[in-house]
């Protein structure tokens, strides 16, 4: 029986255990709802309740397992030759699972017998024409291996969905049992129901930790495998940075962190004036009508995904800087530069610096403005010397979450700064930046046992620790500061 | 009304500092101030008083016309500054904010240290050329909101950190460093203890000695207490001005003495 | 009061009328910092604008495309051997066949006009059609076998780099250093264009197909990607709305005051803040390393994605929550309702609209990010059409920023015009979106 059913007949029970639940709740005051603890509504959802969330964590428990025990069983059979070129193992286990499901289907349409689909072979069928017979396309022609690993994977799949809906069902029906025994007029169904519900909202409010306990759990375990095999003082002291696939990797950080802080701080400085200065602009003398075209323009840059801002660098700013500046300069000739990804960063910071600062300037209380100007300052000495360093804080805080923005961005640096790792002043050279290094090692053809691998988790720990102490320290400015005019 | 002691009337001598002629103010489509002549006198304290919402407060903000950073204000009429009409175009509010201080209802000192609020309008305005010059106006301006003795040896520490009626003299030691002719006060006292309230009222008697000061006050004990001169305003209406004693205790217009008796307001 | 007169001689004296040096200087600072302003507001507006011209003159071309029109010749003596029209036999003649079939229909047409350019042999003008245009008529025969023996006019998609004269990326110039297309294939182009056999027309198959190979870049599409970001989509729709909105719910209305919620809201603040790369390495870790998920799939990508929008969504879905004045939860409860009945039956309905658009601009910026993608095998080059939900989701993808990123690591410059496209398909998308936030906000914003 597929997920789909067990779903759907659980949902079922569950509508059957409301109606029966809150008729049998209402039955035991003669129908008199007035005498009941809770409404009649609460006694059907406790029975609702009982029969649908044990079931559905036993299914959610079970599919985990099951996926778990089929994909290992069923990887053993598949051989690396069945592996083609270009391929990788979880593509052919797509199309195990493909063949498989049209086995299925084969089956459930009545083209075939279950036994005939297990004595298919793969060297004389044509099971290709077969399966688009009832509608499957295949792309690639079947190989014996896949095939037997299909047909093992299509057996195992079958006989374990019986099973679990043996046991979810069964589950569901204790739920429904129990509560349904249980429910009688004077029963504080409300309250139970209530609890359940709590509960529910806390485990939800649960996975921002679960998250971060994920985030650093995952990292934590693969860099430690990393710094079992690599020296810790070499990755983060050492200034060399050349990973080998065929072992001697030098995986100096520290060209990496210098491209990092080197594009961020171009970045920075691009965005932190311009966005300052726009957001000061917009609330302290702007037009209403130029306002309300300017404000939503500015914001539109916050909304373009990065890897928009991306290609705008490969194409049009990278170009633009080589030929304009870089090469007549004697600089280099190179597109993707610090310069270029620092630029479009910085395009990428202004609204997030603007309306941060925007924020921050309309918290200071217009009354020190009244002051200033009150005693004959002009606005912009208001501003510069009441209103800003009023706000000094928060415009720091803002700052500072930026900087961890830039830090983190990964698609402009991919796209626009290079591959090159390199511990260079000129701007307008390829670097790289440590998000780089972690797709750069991360995709393609991975061995997550060498050292060439890991080094990402270790970067990527690096990445996390830098800019969760930047936003941390960001939020704990930024709160001071609000609670100061509060 | 017992407790009201009116002020000794000493006003006949002064000449006209500000005067005011059909003055009318709009904030978008309400008109707020209607036909508004006054002629404010120097070296006088004078008083307007009114229930909330009549316009007095927004009288005051037209004498140094802060109302200009109000986008939706719109100010009719003239008024003159020593003959010469404030909202001429050739006039900076820059300057003429200079002449003309204020000082508002809430203390709002400057986040900075005690001397650096007190500083901070001598030194856009350019007013002394050397540090000691500077120590100078500090000083005397402290002196004269009579808050010198209590913070003359923390000027380092934040204005912020003094108390509410400390606060306030602070502001107005703000305000009297830039050597302003003329000096309003937005109900200055509303925010302060009666402690506090009491000391801000000896001060504003003393400061008619040198400046023309305009205080708007909710508090018609207040306005007694301090003022020369009284200006009842009522629903954007300039209804009854004159010496503060012939207004308390022998009202021409019938509106003004129903809001002294306590009938509206 | 000495120091009194003193200092009075510093007051300023004369008329008002006439500003004094000192005003004019400072009034000309503030002209030049209101400039300042003003200009740092242009930067940013022309930031925009460039960025757009950008994309879309180099994007807008990918939208259309150069066909060649001839009458093809089916020929049964290629396609069908036996002459049974059998289709499990006809399954055995490959592309190259039909290609041979293409080949001579367009030899002979331009033999017949007399368009023929000396100099280009047979081989350089089967050239000038794309490598899938026989993969195109297979399918069309195999779909349809009585068209055996038929002449049928086709319309096939031609070269890219036949495309990319026409749109201007490739030129007589270009061509001569280029290994793939010689001056005289563009002349011949120039012949058919004006004979009608070339024509650029509106490009469906962008919009509908799937990925192509590096040689083929003008039958690439972003069907596949279209699919995958939908379902992705779909998974976090499905996921961070119940969750993010029961979170925030428990988080606004019913947590105590205490460190642990202290820290479930710093964490929340802090993981808005992630970089999203870092949830990448949390998603190949946790999702594929551990629980075994498959590489690729829609189902990790739209797991990543949900764990990344979360607190994106309960930031702004609290303060919907928040928005909701005590005076409604004080009458509730005043007339005994429970906590709650309280937050259920009257804040959250409130508050839903607030909610609703926070959660339309996480999903916009959830649809725009690339980077976690590329950590769980996203960018694997996907051809084939992930199968129908719940299985489909299962099955590899492609994502429209992740197609993008693609199509810029290839070699021929006729994938930076793709890749542009997309990026136009995307933003729109976004702007849809975004669109619906907005005018949702607008129709039911209160202000209490």
């Amino acid at each position: 029986m597929s997920v789909f059913w067990t779903i759907l007949i659980v949902l079922a029970l569950a509508a059957l255990g409301y109606i029966l639940g809150r008729q049998k709740a209402l039955n035991s005051v003669g129908g008199d709802s007035r005498r009941m603890h809770s409404l009649p509504r609460y006694y059907g959802w406790n029975v609702a309740i009982f029969t649908m969330v044990p079931a559905f964590l036993v299914l959610i428990a079970w599919m985990f397992a099951q996926a778990e025990y089929v994909e290992r069983h069923v990887t053993s059979m598949i051989e690396p030759a069945d592996i083609g070129e270009g391929s990788n193992l979880s593509l052919v286990m797509a199309d195990v699972r493909r063949l498989a499901s049209g086995l299925e289907t084969a089956i459930s349409t009545g083209a075939m017998t279950a036994d005939q689909v297990m004595a298919l072979d793969a060297s004389k069928d044509d099971i290709r024409g077969m399966l688009g017979k009832v509608g499957v396309a295949f792309g690639s022609d079947v190989t014996p291996h896949i095939l037997a690993a299909a047909q093992n994977y299509r057996e195992i799949v079958s006989a374990a969905s019986v099973y679990r809906a043996i046991a979810v069902l069964a589950v569901a029906l204790i739920g429904f049992a129990y509560a349904y025994a249980q429910t009688n007029g004077s029963f504080w169904a409300r309250n139970r129901v209530e609890q359940v519900t709590l509960g529910l909202l806390i485990l939800c409010s649960m996975i921002a930790i679960a998250t971060t306990v994920g985030i650093i759990l995952s990292m934590v375990f693969e860099t430690g495998h990393f710094f079992g095999q690599y020296s810790w003082t070499e990755f983060f002291f050492g200034t060399t940075w050349s990973p080998n696939f065929h072992g001697n990797s030098q995986l100096g950080m520290l060209p990496l962190l210098w491209g990092t802080l080197y594009v961020s701080a171009i970045a920075l400085a691009v965005a932190v004036p311009i966005g300052l200065f726009a957001a000061i602009y917009m609330s302290e003398y702007a037009s209403p009508r130029f306002r309300s075209i300017a404000k939503p323009a500015i914001e539109v840059l916050a909304g373009i995904p990065t890897i928009v801002y991306g290609l705008f660098a490969l194409i049009t700013v990278g170009p633009l800087l080589r030929d304009w500046l870089a090469q007549p300069l004697g600089l280099g000739n190179s597109g993707s530069s610090v310069m270029t990804a620092g630029l479009v960063m910085g395009v990428m910071i202004i609204p997030f610096v603007s309306s941060l600062s925007d924020d921050i300037i309309n918290a200071v209380p217009q009354s020190l403005r009244d002051g200033s100007l009150g005693l004959g300052a002009t606005p912009s000495e208001t501003i510069r010397q009441v209103v800003l360093p009023a706000a000094l804080p928060g415009i720091v805080g803002a700052v500072l979450l930026a900087a961890s923005r830039a830090i983190g961005e990964t698609m402009i640096v991919v796209l626009g700064a290079g591959a090159a790792a390199k511990l260079s002043l000129n701007p307008f050279e390829a670097m790289t930046t440590i998000t780089v290094k972690i797709v750069s090692q991360l995709t393609g053809d991975t061995d997550f046992a060498a050292p060439e691998t890991l080094v990402a988790f270790a970067l990527g720990l690096t990445l996390f620790v830098i800019t969760l102490g930047l936003n941390i320290l960001a939020l704990y400015i930024v709160r001071k500061y609000r609670e100061q005019y509060e | 009304m017992n407790d009201m002691r009116i002020a000794e009337r000493d006003v006949e001598t002064n000449e006209s500092k500000i005067s005011a002629r059909k003055v009318q103010v709009y904030y978008g489509t309400n008109h707020a101030l209607k036909d508004v002549d006054v002629d404010i006198l120097d070296k006088t304290v004078t008083a307007f008083i009114g229930p909330s919402g009549c316009g007095k407060s927004t009288f005051l903000r037209c004498l140094n016309r802060m109302n200009d950073t109000v986008a939706s204000a719109r100010v009719e009429g003239t008024i003159k500054l020593d003959g010469e009409n404030i909202y001429d175009a050739k006039v900076d509010p820059v300057q003429l904010r200079a002449k003309v201080g204020m000082v508002f209802q809430k203390p709002n000192p400057f986040p900075k240290s005690i001397y650096d609020n007190i500083a901070y309008g001598p030194k856009i305005h350019g007013l002394t050329r050397s540090k000691s010059e500077l120590d100078g106006i500090v000083e005397t301006s402290l002196k004269k909101a009579a808050l010198w003795n209590e913070v003359k040896d923390r000027l380092d520490s934040p204005g912020t950190g003094l108390s509410g009626g400390q606060q306030q003299r602070l502001c107005i030691a703000r305000a009297i460093a830039t050597q302003p002719e003329v000096l309003l006060m937005d109900e200055p006292c509303s925010a302060l203890d009666p402690i506090a309230t009491a000391q801000v009222e000896e001060l504003i008697d003393e400061l008619r000695s040198q400046f023309s000061v305009v205080i708007v006050t909710h508090s018609m004990q207040q306005a007694a207490r301090v003022s020369q001169r009284t200006a009842f305003f009522h629903l954007g209406n300039l209804v009854e001005y004159g010496e503060t004693g012939q207004i308390f205790t022998n009202p021409k217009d019938p509106r003004t003495e129903s809001y002294i008796t306590g009938r509206i307001g | 009061m000495t120091d009194a007169t003193a200092n009075a001689s510093a007051r300023r004296t004369g008329s008002l009328l006439v500003p004094d040096a000192r005003t004019r200087r400072r009034n000309a600072a503030e002209a030049r910092f209101k400039i300042y302003g003003l200009a740092a507001t242009l930067v940013g507006m022309v930031a925009l604008v460039m960025l757009l011209i950008s994309i879309f003159s180099s994007g807008t071309g990918a939208f259309f495309q150069t066909f060649l029109h001839i009458p093809v010749t089916l020929d049964a003596a290629v396609l069908d051997k036996s002459g049974n029209r059998d289709p499990a036999e006809m399954q055995k003649v490959t592309t190259i066949g039909y290609a041979k079939v293409l080949n001579a229909s367009l030899q002979k047409v331009l033999d017949d006009k007399g368009m023929a350019v000396a100099g280009l042999t047979d081989k350089d003008v089967a050239d000038m059609i794309s490598k899938e245009a026989p993969a195109q008529i297979r399918n069309m025969v195999l779909a349809n076998p009585a068209l055996i023996g038929q002449t049928v006019d086709m319309t096939i998609l031609a070269n890219g780099r036949i495309d990319g004269y026409f749109k201007g990326r490739v030129s007589m110039e270009s061509a001569q250093l280029d290994k793939n297309v010689s001056p005289r294939q563009l002349e011949l182009a120039d012949k058919m264009r004006a004979a009608g056999m070339l024509t650029t027309d509106f490009n469906w198959g962008f919009l509908t197909s799937g990925d192509s190979s590096d040689q083929r870049p003008e039958s690439a599409g972003l069907g596949v990607a279209i699919i995958g970001s939908l379902y992705m989509m779909i998974v976090v729709l499905v996921l961070s709305l119940p969750i993010g909105v029961a979170a925030s719910i428990y988080l606004e209305e019913f947590a105590p005051k205490n460190r642990w919620t202290d820290l479930i809201e710093v964490n929340i603040a802090n993981l808005a803040a992630v970089p999203s790369i870092v949830f990448g390495i949390l998603g190949l870790a946790v999702f594929i390393n551990f629980a075994g998920l498959p590489q690729s799939a829609p189902i990790v990508g739209g797991l990543v994605l949900t764990l990344m929008t979360l607190p994106r969504i309960i930031i702004p879905a609290r303060a919907a929550l928040k928005a909701v004045p005590p005076s409604i939860r004080d009458a509730a409860l005043g007339v005994g309702a429970s906590k709650m009945q309280s937050v259920f039956d009257h804040v959250l309905p409130l508050a839903a609209p607030g909610i609703l658009t926070g959660m339309i601009i996480g999903l916009a910026q959830a649809l725009g990010e690339t980077a976690p993608l590329l950590l769980i095998g996203m960018v694997a080059f996907v051809r084939e059409f992930p199968g129908a939900p719940p299985q489909g989701f299962f099955d590899p993808a492609s994502a429209l920023p992740v197609q993008v990123y693609n199509w810029t690591q290839r070699s021929d410059p006729a994938f930076v015009e793709r890749a542009s496209g997309a990026v136009i398909v995307l933003l729109v998308f976004l702007l849809i979106m975004n669109a619906v936030a907005i005018i949702l906000r607008r129709r039911f914003e209160r202000r209490w």
